[in-house]
């Protein structure tokens, strides 16, 4: 689904992804684990096509060259992120914007536009299932939302636009340990045979209640060593600092 | 142009029949213009906007007589839809209409052969020119404990055999006890380089409420002023809305002054430019006695070579005490050639009020627009999204639910 072949990232001459490979295939859940300023947060938004970066090598996705694409072509092509800091958007009401989101990437995929009916509809399910509070769907995006709330406002949004290749951002720094299980739980109802996941974190936390298949460890640009659940583990007790 | 105004002057006198009074009083005006001329960035008034530059780079040939014999055809395509209204239509400068369809009608009175006013209150040479030029000055007057059942709409229509004239008009608004009025201006013009000249008395008695809607969203190469002069008594309360947009160039100006115990102003306006235009709100809040409030809420979003400008001035009395002043102002410039000025000024004279003031203009947060995009829509829907969600919050201060939601519609802001 997502092949990354030696990915170099700058930012104004800065060095921060260099020779970073990575593969992921339909249905897995891959962890990056590293410490602060490791490149997790550029990866992500490379991925999701933020400008700003100078880059090299190559990223495809479903055989598709990711650099040829848009921000909102990634998005109808079915690659979600879930921000770090989600932003507060004053004046746009959260209902209107899901709506907007899901019916522009319904289009592009040659799909019929969800009427307000149907979207209400399915947005109630959904909200019910991640335990959010439906009259918060009726305020201005993130305004006045708590950092718990605003983290499971991504993971709805994600639930609602069931991306393909899901990229979780540090979803759980500033979650409660109930808001922690309300998000594990709403991402482990997505896990699918067709549905992958790429979960960035610093904390071994989170990988209690989302099982990865695979785990990585980035630092300095690039992933030093791999294996499964049991080195998050390894690495929650050793420390970054003596682990190599 | 003075050799300009003078023929045109005489021909006025010589085709209207004014009363020597008013005769009088309109060369006495006419006298002050030609010595004073139109204002200019001399004026601090005027400092950010120019206008006898801005007369003289877009009109050619400027003249000052109108031939208002003949009746014009209203262009009825241009009404708005789905409100039901009372309407007044001028068309050229010309009276048209006056239509109170939904009103008892001896609850509302219409006066057209009043006396001017001396000119010797002012020093606003615009006022001078209003006064010289204007053919009828009409008073509307609701009588007390009247509501007006529906809005009134002022249509202020020009067409297109309409180039480089000097347009003239005058109302005065009386608006008895108790009473109130929801009022929208509404402009249309298909006329090209015109000079529109407005005059605006609203006299809000005790316990009365204006509500008053200036739309200008239809793109058009006009300079228009609009001077709006507002005396409140107390208990009384003006929401003024101002949609800013469509003119080359259009100045609204506010003066209101609070005599009355308890009684509040509420200024809020948008602008929405492009290519050249050029817009100004001037405002002078007149806290005048106790316990009175004013809010002005004013945001911009400017394109291209778009230039606005705020001016807000609260002024407390000394005698004023207990005296609330709010004003916040926010511009989106949405390109680097574009120029949003901002002149907040307090006098204050009392020591127990409550002032504030502020402003802040920037460019798009980018952060946002790939926030949006990440989620699937694409750059000019991300952009929409964010511009409209910056505006609404002005227009959400609509009391008026109905007229709100027509706002809306014609800034296609509905969700």
């Amino acid at each position: 689904m997502l092949k990354i072949k030696n990915l170099k990232a700058d930012i104004e001459s800065k060095s921060i992804l260099n020779n970073f490979n990575l593969e992921i295939k339909p249905g897995e859940v891959h962890a990056i684990m590293g410490p602060n300023g490791s490149g997790k947060s550029t990866l992500s938004n490379i991925l999701s096509g933020k400008k700003g970066y100078d880059v090299s090598g190559e990223i495809l996705f479903e055989n598709k060259n990711l650099f040829e694409l848009e921000t909102e072509e990634r998005a109808h092509k079915g690659i979600f992120l879930a921000f770090q800091y989600p932003l507060e958007i004053p004046g746009v009401n959260t209902n209107i914007f899901l709506k907007t989101s899901l019916n522009a990437i319904r289009k592009a995929r040659g799909e019929k536009e969800l009427d307000a009916i149907e979207f209400l509809k399915l947005v109630k399910l959904k909200a019910k299932e991640l335990k959010f509070d439906e009259e918060k769907l009726n305020r201005q995006l993130n305004v006045g939302f708590s950092g718990g709330e605003k983290k499971k406002n991504e993971i709805l949004q994600m639930s609602i636009l069931n991306p393909k290749l899901s990229i979780l951002d540090e979803t759980d720094s500033g979650l409660d340990i109930d808001a922690l299980k309300i998000v594990a739980d709403g991402v482990n109802s997505l896990r699918k045979k067709d549905n992958s996941f790429l979960i960035i974190t610093h904390y071994q936390r989170l990988l209690d209640y989302i099982k990865p298949d695979y785990v990585h460890v980035l630092m300095n640009g690039h992933i030093i060593k791999s294996g499964g659940p049991e080195l998050a583990l390894e690495l929650e007790n050793k420390g970054y600092e003596n682990f190599n | 142009m003075e050799e300009q105004l003078k023929i045109d002057f005489e021909k006025l006198l010589e085709n209207s029949n004014f009363s020597k009074k008013n005769a009088e009083i309109k060369r006495k005006n006419f006298d002050n213009f030609i010595e004073k001329g139109f204002p200019n960035r001399r004026e601090e008034n005027w400092k950010f906007s120019d206008l006898n530059q801005i007369i003289s780079k877009n009109i050619k040939n400027l003249s000052f007589y109108n031939d208002l014999s003949k009746p014009n055809k209203i262009d009825q395509s241009i009404y708005i839809d789905g409100l039901e209204h009372n309407k007044i239509v001028f068309v050229n400068g010309r009276i048209e209409k006056i239509e109170f369809d939904y009103e008892e009608k001896n609850k509302i009175e219409i006066l057209d052969d009043l006396v001017l006013e001396k000119s010797n209150n002012t020093t606003n040479s615009l006022l001078f020119l209003n006064n010289a030029f204007v053919s009828k000055y009409f008073k509307l007057i609701i009588k007390k404990n009247y509501s007006l059942q529906k809005p009134l709409v002022i249509y202020n229509i020009t067409n297109k055999d309409l180039v480089s004239k000097n347009i003239n008009l005058k109302v005065d608004i009386f608006l008895e006890e108790n009473s109130s009025l929801k009022l929208i201006e509404f402009s249309n013009d298909k006329s090209t380089t015109n000079f529109i000249n407005i005059n605006y008395n609203f006299n809000v008695q005790k316990n009365s409420i204006l509500k008053n809607y200036k739309i200008d969203n239809n793109s058009n190469s006009n300079i228009k002023y609009c001077f709006n002069n507002i005396s409140q008594d107390a208990n009384s309360v003006s929401e003024i809305f101002l949609l800013s947009s469509g003119s080359e160039f259009i100045k609204n100006e506010i003066n209101c002054n609070l005599n009355g115990k308890y009684s509040s102003a509420f200024v809020n306006g948008v602008f929405i430019l492009n290519e050249t235009k050029h817009h100004e709100i001037k405002t002078n809040i007149n806290h005048i006695v106790e316990n009175t409030k004013s809010y002005q809420l004013i945001k911009g979003v400017l394109e291209d070579t778009s230039k606005a400008v705020y001016q807000g001035k609260i002024f407390v009395d000394s005698k004023a005490q207990k005296t609330d002043g709010y004003q916040l102002s926010k511009a989106i410039l949405l390109n680097d050639n574009t120029e949003f000025n901002a002149k907040p000024e307090l006098e204050i004279y009392a020591d127990d009020v409550k002032c504030s003031h502020g402003s802040a203009s920037g460019s798009l947060n980018e952060d946002s627009i790939f926030y949006l995009m990440s989620r699937g829509l694409n750059y000019k829907e991300a952009k929409k999204l964010l511009i409209n969600g910056f505006l609404l919050d002005v227009v959400e201060k609509i009391t008026d639910s109905e007229i709100k939601n027509l706002i809306k519609n014609i800034m296609s802001l509905k969700q």
